[in-house]
C-alpha cells in the first residue's frame, strides 16, 4: 500500500458487547475504518452470530441508521477511545 | 422513573409530555424538514377513555423519505429520468417524465400512543403524488433495503395492515408487541439514565431512532446534542 494519510486511514476501535439473551463473542473488540458505514458492524455481528437480524444500538438508547458513518457514531457516543455497540436477539413473540 | 424495575412502557400522560418534547426538538433541528404537529382527537362519546390528557396523536405528512429526498434538499424533484427511452418517443416525453415524477411516493407519519400496550404505535401510509396508494408489496419495495429488512425479518417488528384509531380507514401499522422489550434494552445501557432515571423527554427519540429505520426516516444525530 501506498503511504496512507492519517485522516483517510483513521480506525475506530469498536467494542461489542452483548446484552439481553445474546451470545457472548469470543473477539469482541476490533478495529474498523471510520468511513464505513455502521452497516458493516452490524453485518459482521450478523455473520458471527449465524443471525439474520439483530437489535444493535449505542450508549444514549440510541439505534444508529446503518448509512451513519462509524466515525460520526464514534465522535458521538464514543468515549474512553472506543465505540461501544451493544446487541441483543429479538426475543420470540409471546 | 427507577431504571431496574422500568418496563419499558409509558403512561398516557407521559406520552404527551414526550410528544411535547419531541416536537420541539424536531423543530429546533429538523429546519429543513416539516415540523410533526399535533393533532387532538375529541373524546370517545361513550367516554370509556380514562385518559383525558392524551386524546390525539403525532402527525407528519406529505413527506418523502427514501433516496429522492436525500439526493434532493429542497425542491421534491424527479428521480433519474431515463433518457434512451425518451428520446425515442419524442411525443411521450412529457407523459414518461410524468410517470417518472408520479413514481415518487409520500409518506403520512402518525405517532399513536396504545393504551393497551401503553407504548407509542407508528401509522403509516404511501401514495405517489397522484394519490395512488402504495400497497404492501410496493412500500416493501421502497423501503431502505438494509435497515427494513432487517427490522421486518426481525420478531420485534413487524408491519400489519389495521384501521386507523381516528380516520376509519386502513392505514400500515409497526406491531407495538415488542416495542417495551427493545425500549427497555435501549435505556439500560444508557450511563446517565442509570444515574438520573429515564428521560422521559428523550423516549420518542431513542423509539423513533428504531421505528424510523424500517421507514426510511433518519434521525440526525445533532437531535441527540440538543440539551
Amino acid at each position: 500500500m501506498a503511504a496512507d494519510s492519517p485522516s483517510s486511514v483513521r480506525k475506530v476501535v469498536v467494542h461489542l458487547r452483548a446484552t439481553g439473551d445474546a451470545p457472548i463473542l469470543k473477539q469482541a473488540k476490533f478495529k474498523i475504518p471510520g468511513t464505513d458505514k455502521f452497516a458493516k458492524v452490524i453485518d459482521f455481528l450478523c455473520r458471527q452470530l449465524h443471525r439474520e437480524t439483530l437489535f444493535v444500538y449505542v450508549n444514549s438508547a440510541f439505534s444508529p441508521n446503518p448509512d451513519e458513518l462509524v466515525i460520526d457514531l464514534y465522535n458521538n457516543f464514543g468515549f474512553d477511545g472506543k465505540l461501544v455497540v451493544n446487541y441483543a436477539c429479538s426475543m420470540a413473540w409471546g | 422513573m427507577d431504571i431496574l424495575s422500568w418496563d419499558g412502557t409509558l403512561s398516557s400522560g407521559d406520552f404527551r409530555l414526550a410528544a411535547c418534547a419531541f416536537m420541539q426538538k424536531w423543530k429546533s433541528v429538523m429546519s429543513a424538514f416539516p415540523p410533526w404537529s399535533w393533532v387532538p382527537c375529541p373524546k370517545q362519546p361513550w367516554g370509556a377513555s380514562a385518559s383525558h390528557d392524551v386524546e390525539g396523536y403525532l402527525s407528519l405528512e406529505n413527506i418523502i423519505l427514501s433516496c429522492y429526498a436525500q439526493e434532493e434538499h429542497d425542491e421534491i424533484s424527479c428521480p433519474q429520468k431515463e433518457e434512451t427511452s425518451c428520446s425515442e418517443k419524442e411525443e411521450l416525453i412529457d407523459i414518461a417524465t410524468l410517470s417518472n415524477c408520479s413514481k415518487v411516493p409520500y409518506y403520512d407519519l402518525h405517532i399513536i400512543y396504545s393504551a393497551s400496550y401503553r407504548v407509542p404505535v407508528l401509522f403509516f401510509r404511501a401514495y405517489y403524488s397522484d394519490g395512488e396508494p402504495l400497497g404492501f408489496n410496493a412500500i416493501e419495495k421502497d423501503l431502505p433495503a438494509h435497515s427494513a429488512k432487517a427490522l421486518l425479518d426481525s420478531k420485534w417488528t413487524f408491519i400489519t395492515q389495521e384501521e386507523h384509531p381516528y380516520l376509519n380507514r386502513p392505514w400500515f401499522k409497526l406491531h407495538p408487541c415488542g416495542t417495551s422489550e427493545w425500549m427497555k434494552l435501549l435505556f439500560h445501557v444508557d450511563v446517565s439514565v442509570a444515574k438520573n432515571g429515564v428521560t422521559i423527554e428523550l423516549y420518542l427519540l431513542s423509539w423513533l431512532s428504531v421505528v424510523g429505520q424500517v421507514v426510511g426516516l433518519r434521525i440526525p444525530l445533532e437531535m441527540l446534542n440538543q440539551p
